[in-house]
């Protein structure tokens, strides 16, 4: 008796939890979509100078420094269900951390698998997640697990040159430019929200502007250019 | 798995993540020019300790304590093209005079062959120490190995006339006098000079397992120099091996003359074309594993010295040095390091000093040094040592020196 009955209080919880956002699931959700232009000259992060060192320094995969982040700042309710443990990878390839941007939500796994030829790293002192997983030979991977928003500067310490950055998010709608900067957020419900561009080279305010998904739904178009 | 987050007031939460605070707040990488052909970066480092004006543990060939040290240094890199690049360290120690510590072209000759050739003030080949010690973030401690810093009393420009005289200098390395040649004090040399590196040219082969490096360099490790002042270059090597990830093991070999040609030709009469060389073997290893870093070198040198009078100075003159350093990270930003080190000399045998028994001809050196680090960013490290050291001679046998330093890079 007492297992039916709390057998139907988690019923009634998942349903609650599942049940849609906005005005009772009748409203359509849109999508987001646009461009981030990046006006900034994006030449590769530049390695120290190694003077030490009686060779030429080994080529690297140039970090991918077009990437943006676009995200909303205010968020609706049901943004911050999550129904699963995501998991997430950042390699460690030619001496480059890759991708070099990865947002992802708050509770993901990461995975740092190395995949180069050499021994590496992986560490950060950021606020949001302070690790180190030690050094580990090629073919290993370990873990970590990110439960804080905020964003997470990732280095090796053999490698100064290493770097990525991640952004962890408490909600789903967020996205990464691809090659040519376009975004897209979908399955927003209808709202006005803040939308928001992160760059590793903006320096000063983010660009924001806001955007309106209306009752029936369908596609905002939201452009930025960021210097 | 389901997890439901309760949000305050239902409806919608603020983020800012882009307001978070950024990891880093001082410059992180190297300046670019020139469409990123040149790069510089540079570090300072400031480090404190006790005076130490009658010992002389930590003092260096330029006459500085390594542990009471202001350093700045500037390291540029200037790619001519994917396969020629121009290198440079100036430095200063002190706020005194700015010094080339590093000045020399790297170039590829082979787009496909992982064989360099560098030329200029190069980076030595022997040994592991001299080519890291210019960066401060690769020293887990302050003080630097006592094969690449102690000063001995033996100095390129100036010998005993006897043993006696060699004797008489036992621990007194750094200010050392003798009767043959320079008249002035000055400060013998180090097994290896970390402070300076030497002038000519090096090639290097590469390989996932093997490198194999070797230099023709006009000083010595003891004496590196920019001038040739003997008319002898000095050959060195390093075979570097790794058998497996994490693990470098690496054995090196130098030769080269090291007596000042000064000194040669105003004894050529009696000494004819002896060669005065010093000679030294090495082996090195290092092994990282997590947070486990462990670094090891052994260093043998012998000299070879004019014998002017009697009671002879026995040949060859030999040091040997061996040190064994790690570092464990034990969170993120702390970690803590030790390093065990020794340096002993061979003897000779005097006439009035030491009852003329046999006796080491410079005062054996014992070295401990352990503390911990932290990462107040990546790039800006604060440590704090404490360096216990027993030397058999001298007017000092014992001194302890605690220290601290702030480095910085960029």
């Amino acid at each position: 008796m007492i297992q039916r009955r709390f057998v139907s209080l988690l019923v009634v919880a998942a349903a609650i939890a599942l049940w849609p956002a906005g005005a009772g699931g009748r409203a359509a959700a849109g999508t987001i979509r646009g461009r981030v232009d990046v006006k900034t000259p994006l030449a590769p992060e530049p390695s120290r100078p190694d003077v030490g060192a009686l060779a030429m320094p080994s080529t690297r995969e140039p970090m991918d420094r077009r990437r943006s982040v676009v995200y909303l700042e205010t968020a609706p309710r049901a943004a911050f269900d999550t129904r699963e443990e995501p998991h997430a990878r950042m390699d460690q390839r030619n001496e480059s951390f890759v991708p070099h941007v990865l947002a992802i939500v708050a509770g993901t796994v990461v995975d740092f698998p190395n995949d180069d030829r050499t021994y590496h790293n992986v560490f950060s002192l950021s606020k949001a997640k302070s690790f180190d997983l030690g050094r580990y030979e090629t073919g290993r991977s370990k873990s970590v697990r990110f439960d804080h928003p905020g964003i997470v500067r990732v280095f090796c310490d053999i490698h100064s040159h290493m770097s990525a950055f991640i952004l962890v998010f408490a909600h789903r709608y967020f996205a990464v430019t691809d090659d040519d900067g376009r975004y897209r957020l979908e399955n927003v419900p209808p709202g006005t929200y803040t939308l928001t561009v992160w760059n590793e080279t903006i320096r000063g305010d983010a660009p924001k502007r806001a955007v309106t998904i209306p009752e029936g739904g369908g596609d905002v178009d939201a452009d930025f250019s960021v210097r | 798995m389901i997890r439901f987050r309760t949000i305050a007031g239902g409806a919608a939460v603020s983020l800012t993540i882009a307001a978070a605070a950024p990891a880093q707040t001082l410059p992180a990488g190297p300046a670019e020019f020139a469409g990123g052909a040149v790069t510089v970066s540079g570090n300072v480092s400031v480090s404190i300790s006790s005076h130490d004006d009658i010992a002389f543990f930590n003092y260096t060939d330029y006459e500085h304590n390594a542990l009471r040290m202001f350093r700045a240094a500037v390291s540029g890199a200037w790619r001519i093209g994917p396969r020629l690049a121009v290198l440079t360290e100036i430095r200063s120690e002190d706020g005194e005079h700015v010094v080339p510590y590093a000045f020399y072209v790297r170039a590829r000759p082979f787009a496909h062959v992982p064989f360099d050739i560098q030329a200029g003030r190069i980076p030595p080949v022997f040994g592991s120490f001299a080519r890291r010690s210019y960066r401060v973030d690769d020293n887990p401690l302050i003080g630097y190995p006592l094969a690449y810093q102690y000063l001995t009393s033996l100095r390129p420009d100036a010998i005993p006339g006897n043993a006696d005289d060699l004797l008489l200098m036992r621990g007194r390395g750094w200010r050392a006098s003798y009767p043959v040649g320079s008249e002035y004090a000055a400060p013998g040399v180090p097994i290896v000079s970390a402070y300076r590196w030497d002038t000519g040219v090096e090639g290097n082969f590469a390989s996932d397992r093997y490198d194999v490096a070797a230099s023709v360099t006009t000083g010595t490790l003891s004496n590196p120099r920019t001038s040739d002042d003997n008319d002898g270059p000095q050959v060195a090597a390093r075979v570097g091996w790794r058998p497996l990830f994490g693990l470098v093991l690496g054995a090196s070999a130098a030769h080269g003359e090291f007596v000042n040609g000064e000194i040669e030709n105003q004894y050529h009469p009696l000494l004819g074309d002896e060669s005065y060389a010093q000679t030294a073997f090495g082996l090195d290893g290092e092994y990282s594993r997590d947070h486990w870093m462990v670094r090891a070198e052994w260093i043998h040198s012998r000299w070879t010295i004019p014998q002017l009078g009697t009671p002879l100075v026995a040949q060859p003159l030999t040091a040997t040095s061996a040190y064994v350093e790690g570092r464990y990270r034990v969170t993120p930003r702390w970690y803590v390091a030790g390093r065990a080190d020794t340096l002993t000399f061979s003897r000779v045998t005097g006439e009035h000093l030491f009852d003329g028994q046999p006796t080491e001809w410079d005062a054996p050196v014992e070295r401990l040094e352990f503390g911990a680090g932290v990462y107040l960013q990546r790039n800006l490290t604060l440590r704090v040592i404490v360096q216990p050291n027993w030397r058999d001679g001298g007017r000092v046998r014992q001194r302890t020196y605690p220290s601290a330093e702030l480095a910085y890079w960029f």
